[in-house]
C-alpha cells in the first residue's frame, strides 16, 4: 500500500516536471520575439528584447516615461503615440484615452506589448529623465502631516529640473509591503542645488509611499527616484505672479522662490497660502524673509478655521478676497497655483473674474 | 481577492481583520441595508451628494442642509478600485457630522464607488470600514 503511495507520488511529481518543462519550452518558442526596433521621434533608434511592454523596454534603454503605478495599467500617465506597430488597442487603455487622443495614436506604454518593431513619438523633455540614486541627508518634520526629507544624490551626480517639477520616489519593500510603488512628489529645492534636492511630503492615510517615508525612512537610507517630470514651471518673464498653495502645494513655490532669490527678480509676487488652521502653517518664517530678499514680495497666509487657541490676528477665510489687495495690472500677471482641483477651479476663476489671462494661470493638480 | 490584500493598493488593504469570505461580507451588509430600507444606490447616491457640495468648498466645513457638517481634504494622486476594473478615483477622506445625532463619518470616493457598484463597504477592521448603519444613522437622520 505504501509503495503504491509512493509510487503515485513519484509519477504525479515527475508529470508535473514534464509539464513545467513544457511551459518553459512553449515561453521560449512562442513568446520569441526576438530582437525588436523602436524608433524615437523619427531621430533615434533602440533595440530591445521583445516580449516585455513598452514602457518597461524603454526604462530598460534608460528612458522614463511617467508612471504612477508601475506599469500595472492603473494611472493612464505613460501615454505615447505609436505610429507603427503596437498592435490593437486593448480594452484597458481605453478609459485612459480621450477621442482625440486615441485618433492620434496615443496608447498606454504599460499595455503595449513590443512583439515586433514599433515607432513612438515623445516629447523630448522625456529624453531628460534619468533614475537617480540617493541617501536620505535630513528629515524635517513641518507639520503633524508634513514633512521634508532631503535627499543627496550619490556619486557625483548631478539632476537638472525646473523649479516646479516633480519626481517619481520609488519605495523600498518594507512591512507588509513587498512590491515597490513609486509616487509623485514636486520638488521644493532650488534647481542650483544640483547634487540634491528636498521633497516635501504630506502623510496620506493608508498611503504606502507617506506611510514608508513618514514611519520607515531615515537618515542614511538608500532611495531611487526617476525625474523631472511635469510642464509646471517658472516662466521666464516681468508679469506680476500670484502664487496660491496649501499644503504639500508649497512645494514647487517654495523651489522657485529659492531659485528666484538666487537668479535676482524685481518682479511683484505675492504668495496665498490658504490653510484651516494654525497647526497646519508651516515655513513661515522662511515665506516671510523672503519680503526682505525681493522688492516686492508679500506672503499671506489666511487661515479659513483658526482655533481661539491659535490667537489668529492675520487674515481669515479663503485666499481669493484677498487678492485685490496685491493685483496691480492683471493683464500682465501670471499665477502658479497647486493643490486640490477644488482650490484650483476656484481659484482660476476668482482670478480670470479680476482679468488676469487664463492662459497665464499655470497649474499643478492634485487630482 | 489580492488586491484587496495589504500592499497591493493601499496599506492594509480593504478586507481589515474581517475573516469572512468576500461574498459574504457584501450580503451581511446588504442585509443590514434591505432591515434599513435603503439600497447600495441610495446610500452612495447621498454620499455623493455630500461629496460634491464640499467638493467645491476645499479647506473649508460646509454645513449641509442646516445639520451636517461636511468637510473634504484632497491628497495627491489617485487609486483604481480593488475589484480590478478601470477606472480611478480621488484620493480624497470626506468626514460628514450629523448635528442631531452627533454621529460623524468617514469615506472616500472609492468607498461610493464600491457601495454603489459592488456593495462592498469594506471589511471589519479596515480603516475605511463603512457600517451600513451607521452611515445610514450619519447621513439620513
Amino acid at each position: 500500500m505504501l509503495a503504491t503511495i509512493f509510487k503515485d507520488i513519484a509519477v504525479l511529481t515527475a508529470l508535473s516536471g514534464l509539464l513545467a518543462v513544457i511551459l518553459v519550452l512553449a515561453e521560449r518558442i512562442f513568446n520569441n520575439y526576438g530582437q525588436c526596433k523602436i524608433g524615437i521621434n523619427g531621430k533615434r533608434e533602440i533595440e530591445v528584447k521583445g516580449g516585455n511592454n513598452l514602457l518597461a523596454s524603454l526604462g530598460e534603454k534608460q528612458i522614463f516615461l511617467p508612471s504612477a503605478c508601475g506599469g500595472r495599467g492603473s494611472c493612464g500617465a505613460c501615454k505615447c503615440k505609436v505610429t507603427q506597430g503596437g498592435g490593437p488597442l486593448l480594452p484597458t487603455e481605453k478609459p485612459f484615452l480621450s477621442q482625440a487622443e486615441l485618433a492620434d495614436g496615443i496608447r498606454l506604454s504599460c499595455q503595449v506589448k513590443v512583439k515586433s518593431d514599433l515607432a513612438i513619438q515623445i516629447p523630448d523633455s522625456i529624453f531628460n529623465i534619468r533614475k537617480f540614486a540617493a541617501t536620505v541627508a535630513e528629515i524635517v518634520d513641518y507639520t503633524y502631516d508634513i514633512k521634508g526629507i532631503t535627499f543627496k544624490l550619490i556619486s557625483g551626480e548631478t539632476v537638472d529640473f525646473k523649479a516646479g517639477q516633480y519626481v517619481q520616489l520609488l519605495t523600498e519593500p518594507y512591512a507588509k509591503m513587498k512590491q515597490r510603488v513609486s509616487r509623485a512628489y514636486s520638488i521644493s529645492s532650488k534647481p542650483e542645488d544640483r547634487d540634491s534636492l528636498q521633497l516635501i511630503i504630506r502623510l496620506v492615510p493608508e498611503g504606502i509611499c507617506t506611510t514608508w517615508v513618514h514611519n520607515y525612512l531615515k537618515v542614511g537610507d538608500k532611495v531611487s527616484f526617476t525625474g523631472p517630470y511635469g510642464d509646471f514651471y517658472l516662466r521666464d518673464t516681468q508679469a506680476d505672479i500670484f502664487f496660491v498653495a496649501g499644503g504639500s502645494g508649497k512645494a514647487p513655490i517654495k523651489s522657485m522662490l529659492e531659485h528666484l532669490q538666487v537668479v535676482g527678480t524685481t518682479r511683484r509676487m505675492s504668495y496665498f497660502f490658504g490653510a484651516r488652521g494654525l497647526r497646519d502653517l508651516y515655513l513661515t518664517e522662511e515665506m516671510f524673509s523672503f519680503e526682505k530678499v525681493f522688492s516686492d514680495f508679500s506672503y499671506i497666509p489666511v487661515l479659513s478655521h483658526a482655533a481661539p487657541e491659535d490667537n489668529w490676528t492675520g487674515r481669515t477665510g479663503y485666499v481669493m478676497p484677498y487678492f485685490q489687495e496685491r493685483l496691480r495690472d492683471p493683464a500682465n500677471s501670471e499665477a502658479y497655483l497647486c493643490g486640490s482641483p477644488g482650490m484650483i477651479d476656484a481659484v482660476i476663476k476668482g482670478l480670470t473674474a479680476l482679468g488676469v489671462p487664463k492662459d497665464k494661470i499655470y497649474f499643478d493638480s492634485f487630482g | 481577492m489580492q488586491r484587496m490584500q495589504p500592499g497591493a493598493l493601499t496599506l492594509n488593504g480593504f478586507l481589515g481583520s474581517d475573516t469572512r469570505p468576500l461574498n459574504e461580507i457584501i450580503d451581511d451588509d446588504a442585509k443590514v441595508l434591505a432591515r434599513l430600507h435603503y439600497s447600495q444606490e441610495d446610500v452612495a447616491a447621498r454620499m455623493e451628494y455630500f461629496f460634491r457640495i464640499s467638493w467645491e468648498t476645499f479647506l473649508g466645513d460646509e454645513l449641509v442642509d442646516g445639520k451636517y457638517e461636511v468637510q473634504t481634504d484632497v491628497f495627491r494622486g489617485k487609486l483604481p478600485c480593488p475589484y480590478g476594473h478601470v477606472g480611478l478615483y480621488r484620493k480624497a477622506i470626506t468626514s460628514v457630522t450629523n448635528s442631531t445625532n452627533g454621529i460623524s463619518v468617514i469615506w472616500t470616493p472609492l468607498n461610493i464607488h464600491m457601495i454603489r457598484d459592488h456593495g462592498f463597504f469594506e471589511g471589519k477592521g479596515s480603516a475605511f470600514r463603512l457600517e451600513p448603519d451607521i452611515l445610514v444613522r450619519a447621513i439620513f437622520e
